[in-house]
């Protein structure tokens, strides 16, 4: 499929705020980062600024995301291994927030590895549309996928994510938020 | 622990802190031996940088034992002494493994911040504000040191700790400045500002075989130091720069100039008073004389490597560099690359980073010793810090 054709079916009738895409390239061959991608581990690793991702048993997963005015919203998702070169998945019936995600794997130039593309897409409930998702979660769609690209690279690359939490500050407690 | 914290705008106290703590696999903590103050601290400590935080630990330059370390940990061991570059890469992305280590893919920890500033997220550095990462800084008896295997280099017996202290931060972005100047037999290069960088690129400009250097400086202890390794020195109150340059390379200009001053340049006349109004006002936060002044000398289709420190710039002459053909190269410092040819330098005398250390005070008195640093006074062109 098309990167446009898999953009084209993440994204949401109305509202494209609530769909967002990010791409990224990963020193790394393509079955490697597939292999990583696909790790439990890895998905509650790089979601973490955004949900508490739980691999459940039969290979669906938990998301957990605290609402930005209290409380929380909860989802579990199926992840589907459609080719190759592409993974795609989506939530289950009764999700808070239904939404779905398809990554495509594609061969970086030269020996620059892998091209991710991913692209979400959300369909918030009551009608809320556009910014108004921003309003529901701590984060805005194009910082949850971008940010968890960034920290899946990291971890590809060196098997460990960033990080500065907790460390020396004078103030908050000795983290520096 | 007890570590230097910015609290605003020139409110720097040294308060007691949590102790650091092992957060990734690769990662060391070092006992801080020695720690310096940098010109580019003056822009977090006027202000001049946004999103530093209250209690944040400063200090980017530094060396130390090694003293803990994570499961990952390879090259270095507990005991090592060694000197640690001011950015942090992972040796292992595309830009650290085409040596632009300071571009490094993966090490900061909060790239969503960086990258509306950017573009692209740039490597992570010890205390630089959290748009660069946040990481905490090395003015403080202990710092976590992330990617030891590729940031931490053993300083070799009979390399004073003075002398490694610098190798950190001042060496290799001066070395870096002169190895972008591409220097051939016969080569002129000036270089505006005589601290730390400065200095390091006047003596790596020589140890890369230029003809002749130039420094160019107001202060005359420092032109005094540029002058005693055998650079010409230039005072700028008192020559007209680029005609003396003129004259100092027969007419042709120097091949390359090197700028190591950055935003906050000191100069002279209406440009200058333009240049601090608008800074003032927050209409624009850099003045940028001797970048002007880089600009005009330099020959025509020759060099002008940017080690100074920039942030925005309005009214900036690009046609200069246009119509002259001249070749830009700036980064902020790829240490890595240099460390283990800067320690074979400083070992052979033909680089002498310790004597940038011409004020030393303890962790406790930093306050002072920066306060001193940024007025120049006596002298100062580095404040040396021992926790």
């Amino acid at each position: 499929m098309s990167h446009a054709k898999a953009k084209a079916e993440a994204e949401p009738e109305a509202g494209v705020d609530t769909a967002t895409t990010a791409s990224m390239t990963v020193g790394k061959p393509i079955a490697e980062v597939r292999s990583l991608w696909l790790e439990p581990d890895t998905q509650s690793r790089i979601w973490s600024h955004f949900a508490t991702v739980r691999a459940l048993d039969d290979g669906t997963a938990e998301w957990t995301v605290p609402g930005l005015t209290g409380g929380e919203y909860r989802w579990r998702t199926a992840t589907v291994d459609e080719a190759p070169d592409r993974l795609r998945w989506s939530t289950h019936d009764g999700a808070d927030v239904p939404n779905a995600g398809v990554l495509t794997f594609r061969p970086a130039p030269g020996d620059r590895g892998t091209e991710l593309h991913l692209a979400v897409r959300f369909d918030p409930p009551g009608g809320v549309v556009g910014q108004a998702l921003a309003k529901l979660f701590h984060v805005a769609p194009r910082e949850i996928v971008r940010t968890a690209l960034y920290r899946f690279r990291a971890l590809a690359l060196t098997g460990e994510i960033p990080t500065t939490d907790p460390q020396p500050a004078a103030r908050h407690g000795g983290t520096d938020r | 622990m007890r570590a230097l914290c910015w609290n605003g705008v020139n409110d720097l106290r040294v308060e007691t802190v949590a102790d650091p703590e092992i957060l990734n696999p690769s990662d060391v903590i070092l006992k801080v031996r020695l720690s310096t103050t940098c010109g580019s601290d003056l822009h977090l400590i006027d202000g001049l940088i946004p999103t530093m935080r209250a209690g944040d630990v400063l200090g980017h330059e530094f060396m130390g034992e090694i003293v803990d370390v994570g499961a990952a940990v390879t090259k270095v061991a507990k005991g090592d002494r060694v000197v640690v570059p001011s950015f942090i890469s992972c040796g292992r992305c595309w830009y650290c493994q085409h040596d632009l280590y300071s571009l490094c893919d993966t090490s900061h920890p909060k790239p969503e911040l960086q990258e509306p500033l950017l573009g692209y997220p740039t490597a992570g550095i010890y205390a630089y504000s959290h748009a660069f990462g946040g990481y905490a800084g090395a003015h403080a008896q202990y710092v976590r040191v992330p990617f030891a295997n590729t940031d931490c280099f053993k300083v070799p017996d009979g390399v004073s700790d003075e002398t490694a202290l610098f190798i950190s931060d001042a060496a290799p972005t001066g070395f870096m400045g002169a190895d972008f100047c591409d220097i051939q037999p016969g080569d002129v290069i000036a270089v505006w500002g005589c601290g730390g960088v400065g200095l390091m690129a006047q003596q790596s400009a020589m140890v890369l075989g230029a003809e002749r250097v130039i420094a160019i400086d107001r202060y005359p202890e420092r032109l005094a130091q540029a002058e005693a390794f055998g650079a010409i020195p230039l005072d700028y109150t008192k020559v007209d720069v680029v005609e003396a340059l003129r004259e100092l390379t027969g007419g042709r200009g120097p091949d390359a100039c090197i700028d190591a001053v950055g935003m906050e340049a000191g100069g002279t006349g209406l440009q200058q008073a333009y240049d601090r109004v608008k800074q003032a006002l927050y209409m624009e936060t850099d003045r940028g004389t001797a970048l002007r002044q880089a600009m005009l000398a330099v020959r025509k289709g020759g060099i002008l490597s940017i080690l100074g420190v920039y942030g925005v710039m309005d009214k900036f002459p690009l046609g200069l560099l246009m119509n002259k053909g001249v070749t830009v190269r700036t980064a902020q410092q790829h240490g890595q690359a240099y460390v283990p040819r800067l320690l074979d330098h400083a070992q052979r005398g033909e680089l002498t980073p310790a004597s940038l250390a011409t004020h030393r005070f303890s962790l406790e008195d930093a306050p002072k010793g920066y306060d001193m640093f940024k007025h120049k006074e006596d002298g100062c062109l580095r404040a040396v810090f021992a926790p």
